[in-house]
């Protein structure tokens, strides 16, 4: 790696100006002559069979220029494509059914659209759908996992004459051999209930159709802008070429911002088309907790078999997940689940088999962490339950099993999400856990403190969980590095940014290896105009794919300034040194040419070049990793229960992080920082309720409760650093790590502040009222 | 959701059945029912408006279908009310049975809720149909006593 | 969904459920220093006046319903949520938006104290906080962390977990401390 000023350095952010000042620019601040104004007519029913729309009255509402149907789309009705095609493991099973544009015939979820007003304020669209009459039969809905399963269930899809959206089974070793030579069996069901990622911008898409020039821009609060330009193209019949899609600054994304191709994705751009005039839609608060999609409800009925020693010998698990009314997203979610649960562990034999089912409730696609929760929540809850179980200390039950380093890269002999083996590339768990417990104060809490203030009627408790994150995954990204006259370098890369300091971190790599102040550097994202191949981010593989692109794209250009300035300089290239935004001779700063010069030099206006000869110091590079890599860590709190009411604080946070190689230190710990809040709201305060019908029964921010300054300590941090192999940073992902595991250190450390209650936690989220039932049902009380 | 209870009304539970088919007294005892008419012999339509929580004037199209008529001891009531802010539906069963010189009303309607009102009332909707219901009750009490006298 | 834009949804204001007004109001305000004469339907809310009407687009719009904080302004000085309040309200009042606060070249020290700290991830949430800070650090120079967190509760943020928030707010109190001691 470069060992450059700036890699590696706490760099305040270059994009921070704009956003303080209220004037970068997010998809609602576009603003267009004549522009038009959408609203959707969304369905109250989670499940119900569509007769008729009459929209006539709508229509007739002066201020409203259209309102489309399913019927009115014509051909462009069709469902959303299959976004990530299940991985090719033997005997899986998928049923594919992807979410449509406007209803036809079927309502599966409550909020699904039913038809679009466009009009020329936001307020006239929303009148005009109190004049639209529907005609809708109510069905029968299915929101319970098991009951979905059962025969005679309303079917969320009739084709496939079940709710079954998929099945896999991944086995490794032989576990229904080696249990009969445990010691013991730990046996346990385990919830995991939904939640929204509840970025704090709702979605939102402008489109403009330039008819003279025959382009259509799109704006998109995606996480994806490539993929939906394509997307688009095709689903319009357009050329790539003739459709820009900017991702502009984007207000949190965290998973559901991925190209999911919404129906209002899909369909704002097609209305602004025909009706030659710009679309806007932005979404409410409230549509956004039934329009986007949300995450986690699984059960798991999940057994560990152990030796004496606590070794564990096998994990068998058993488990559905709830894929929502549609499963466009395929099985990214359940299989990371499946691949996370194996943790930081030497697991010999794992049989891991589950099934996805429909339910009329909104779709499920990743939210930060992308089921990775549920398989670290299941693991160490049963490793708690067999420490407690062989009287081994929680801490050495992990240390006993974990992979050692010089085990890497350790085979798990299984599939992952990206269709590659899941091999982790390297990590140093003895290390992380060691410094965990050492920051967390372990040993002197559970030996002195935790005594002592249990004499004073304290319930105080630690958990200490370790978790492996995969991350980093492919196909590819790539990026643009272009020196301009002035100096500038511009960088463009194609994934999305929406927050995670790409306009920072990008920047540190290329200014190093080019020899330039950071602040030289601007980098474009999320702009197909700027740069047109790539995917997207999600995966936490932004600093790590996208990333080690621009690196590679600044190596070209780092040759190419060599190249050039070699014979300009009279020196050999390895004579050469790039700093301070020149290239000069070794030993001799004053003998050198600035980048901007040689930028000059590099597009002649006369006189002839060296046939092949490329103008410019630019050069665009790709990077695809051959596999994900395996970031981990470990995380520690101390908490205190109010037995009496149930509350539950938060008295220390340790977090011990290994992302790899780190670009920018107070970036990770930041994401790490932001991480473990989302993780403390889903393991503590957010729930998306429905009834039996399918109905939400909490669509607010007043009833859906997000962690507040109050409910967020201030994390105590860490790192270890075991460089990927499998990129040129070294780095590896972050951007959810912090969420993963801290619903199960948050249940480890709850039970441990009220041992000799009785209480059990397999569950999350775990609300102050439901950890006040389950205190009831232990009985007794603490005493 | 279920809302359930008993009250003790003065009157026989004939005098009290015809009460309770007559729309004006139906309309009293489902506070904010607004113009209930009897469009059947069984089937009742009106209008019916209730605030909860942050909505304020939730205004459903109602209409009542009367079934399993056992006069003057038990009746079902399928209720179905939509509009702007959701809809309601669900049935409700009523008892009438004679108790000393009164009758005793028992009632269990088992309701869904959808749209808005179940999305952004939730939290308040247990305990405004308790108070509508009680409201209501309160009401026929004060029409019969008043009819009695 | 339906409506939630319109003013019926809005509780503190529930008195004006159900009104629907068509007429147009004509009302001047100075906002930033700058007076503005509109004429607006009664029931447009001060967030989208100032977005969409003055242009005013770092004031945002996360939930509609006052509890993110997101479009926090100062109306006389005072930190309101501007999704709550119907423009017309604001008629002969004085507002200050966060473009008000420093520009590019010249942070305010809050927002610099913001940079410094990494205070802020997508940003979305930031000129809420802000406009929250500013007039309760007049009232309190010198905030202990218990202070900053419940002056900052009514403020969601999804990104940064708000421990970088509260180390801004520290770090600026600290050095308008050296400023003031400096002057």
């Amino acid at each position: 790696m470069t060992a450059g000023p700036y890699f590696g350095m706490r760099i305040p952010r270059l994009e921070d100006a704009q956003l303080l000042t209220g004037r970068a620019r997010f998809v609602d601040d576009v603003d267009l002559p004549g522009l038009l104004h959408v609203a959707f007519l969304r369905s109250d029913e989670a499940h119900g069979r569509l007769r008729g729309i009459d929209a006539g009255a709508a229509r007739a509402r002066p201020g409203v220029v259209a309102v489309y149907t399913a019927l009115d789309l014509g051909d462009y009705w069709r469902p959303g494509p299959l976004l990530v095609p299940p991985p090719p493991i033997p005997g899986l099973v998928f049923h594919t059914a992807t979410q449509v544009p406007l209803v036809r015939d079927k309502v599966r979820h409550a909020g699904e659209p039913l038809a679009m007003v466009v009009a020329e304020s936001r307020y006239l669209a929303e009148d005009a759908l109190e004049d639209i009459a529907v005609d809708l039969e109510p069905l029968p809905a299915v929101t319970e996992l098991e009951a979905a399963l059962e025969p005679g269930a309303p079917l969320v899809h009739e084709q496939f004459g079940t709710n079954l959206a998929a099945h896999v089974h991944q086995v490794k070793g032989d576990y229904a051999s080696a249990r009969s030579k445990a010691h013991a069996l730990i046996a346990r069901r385990f919830h995991y209930d939904r939640g929204a990622a509840a970025a704090l911008e709702n979605r939102g898409v402008v489109a403009q159709w330039d008819v003279r020039a025959e382009e259509l821009t799109i704006w998109d609060t995606t996480q994806a802008p490539i993929p939906i330009r394509n997307g688009m193209a095709e689903l319009l019949g357009l050329r790539e070429s003739q459709v820009r899609v900017i991702a502009p600054f984007i207000g949190g994304g965290f998973g559901p911002k991925i190209m999911m191709f919404y129906p209002e994705e899909v369909l704002v751009p097609w209305a602004a088309i025909r009706l030659g005039r710009p679309v806007k839609w932005i979404e409410d608060r409230r549509e956004n907790f039934y329009a986007t999609t949300q995450e986690r409800s699984q059960i798991h009925d999940a057994e560990l078999a152990v030796a004496r020693d606590g070794t564990i010998i096998g994990v068998k698990d058993r488990f559905l997940h709830d894929t929502g009314a549609y499963d466009p997203y395929g099985l990214t979610v359940p299989i990371n689940t499946q691949c996370t649960l194996l943790g930081p562990y030497v697991v010999p034999h794992y049989d891991s088999e589950f099934t996805a089912v429909f339910t009329n409730k909104p779709i499920v696609t990743p939210v930060r962490g992308a089921g990775r929760q549920h398989g670290v929540f299941v693991m160490e809850r049963l490793l708690d339950l067999a420490a407690r179980e062989l009287e081994i200390d929680r801490v050495e039950i992990r240390r006993r099993n974990y992979i050692q380093p010089d085990q890497f890269p350790y085979d798990h002999q299984i599939l992952f999400q990206d269709f590659r083996p899941l091999i982790y590339d390297s990590g140093d768990y003895p290390a992380a856990l060691d410094k965990a417990v050492e920051l967390i104060g372990y040993e002197r809490f559970v030996g002195v403190e935790q005594p002592r203030l249990r004499r004073e009627g304290k319930h105080v408790g630690v958990g200490v969980v370790s978790y492996i994150e995969g991350t980093g995954v492919g196909p590819y990204e790539g990026a643009r590095v272009t020196v301009e006259p002035s100096g500038t370098v511009r960088l463009a890369t194609g994934v999305g940014t929406q927050g995670q300091g790409h306009f920072t971190t990008f920047a540190q790599v290329v200014a190093d290896v080019l020899g330039v102040e950071v602040g030289q550097v601007r980098v474009s994202t999320g702009d197909t105009r700027e740069f047109n191949w790539g995917t997207g981010t999600f995966a936490s593989r932004g600093a790590v794919v996208a990333g080690s692109a621009c690196h590679a794209a600044a190596v070209k250009v780092r040759e190419k300034v060599l190249g050039l300035a070699a014979p300009l300089l009279g020196v050999a290239p390895n004579d050469l040194v790039l700093a301070g935004g020149r290239v000069h001779r070794r030993g001799s700063p004053d003998q050198g040419i600035t980048l901007g010069e040689l930028a000059r030099k590099a597009n002649p206006l006369r006189g002839a070049v060296t046939p092949g000869t490329e103008p410019g110091l630019e050069a665009t590079a790709y990077f695809g990793p051959d596999r994900g890599n395996a970031a981990s860590g470990v995380h520690a709190m101390v908490v205190e229960v109010d037995p009496e009411t149930a509350a539950v604080a938060i008295k220390r946070y340790v977090v011990v992080h290994d992302c790899g190689t780190v670009i920018n230190p107070m970036v990770v710990e930041a994401q790490v920082q932001g991480g473990v809040a989302h993780g403390i709201g889903n393991a503590f305060y957010e729930q998306l309720i429905f009834d039996a019908n399918g109905q939400l029964q909490n669509a607010s921010f007043m009833d859906y409760l997000l962690p507040t300054a109050l409910d967020v300590p201030t994390v105590e941090m860490a790192h270890v650093v075991s460089p990927s192999p499998l990129n040129p940073l070294g780095a590896k992902g972050v951007g959810e790590a912090g969420a993963i595991p801290t619903g199960a250190a948050f249940a480890q450390a709850v039970e441990d502040a009220l041992a000799g209650t009785g209480i059990e936690i397999t569950e999350m989220p775990l609300s102050p009222g439901r950890l006040f039932e389950l205190l009831q049902a232990a009985q007794g009380g603490v005493g | 959701m279920i809302v359930e209870g008993s009250y003790p009304l003065p009157g026989s539970p004939d005098v009290i059945w015809d009460l309770l088919m007559d729309p004006d007294v139906l309309a009293k005892v489902m506070p904010g029912t607004k113009a209930l008419s009897r469009t059947a012999p069984d089937r009742y339509e009106g209008t019916m408006g209730v605030g909860i929580g942050p909505i304020t004037a939730a205004e459903f199209e109602l209409t009542i279908t009367l079934t399993d008529l056992q006069r003057p001891a038990s009746y079902t009531m399928q209720i179905d009310g939509k509009g702007r802010f959701g809809f309601t539906r669900g049935t409700a069963n009523v008892e009438l049975a004679s108790e000393g010189v009164g009758t005793v009303m028992r009632y269990r309607a088992d309701l869904q809720v959808g749209g808005k009102i179940a999305g952004l009332g939730q939290r308040l909707l247990d305990s405004v149909s308790r108070m509508l219901t009680r409201q209501g009750l309160d009401a026929l009490n004060r029409e019969l006593t008043a009819r009695l006298t | 969904m339906a409506a939630t834009r319109a003013a019926r949804l809005r509780h503190p204001y529930r008195d004006l459920g159900g009104l629907r007004v068509n007429g147009q109001h004509t009302i001047g305000v100075m906002v930033n220093g700058t007076r503005y004469e509109r004429s607006v339907e009664p029931r447009l809310l001060l967030s989208d006046f100032l977005r969409h009407e003055l242009g005013l687009t770092g004031t945002r719009v996360g939930c509609e319903h006052g509890v993110c904080g997101a479009c926090t302004v100062l109306l006389d000085d005072k930190a309101v949520r501007s999704c709550l309040m119907f423009a017309v309200q604001a008629d002969g009042r004085e507002l200050r938006t966060v473009e008000a606060l420093g520009d590019s070249d010249q942070l305010h020290p809050l927002q610099q104290a913001f940079h410094e700290t990494h205070a802020l991830q997508c940003g979305f949430c930031t000129p809420g906080f802000l406009m929250t800070l500013i007039p309760f650090l007049q009232e309190h120079p010198d905030p202990s962390e218990p202070e900053i967190r419940e002056a900052l509760s009514g403020n969601l943020c999804r990104c940064t977990g708000y421990a970088n928030i509260v180390a801004a707010v520290r770090r600026y109190a600290e050095k308008s401390g050296t400023r003031e001691l400096r002057s």
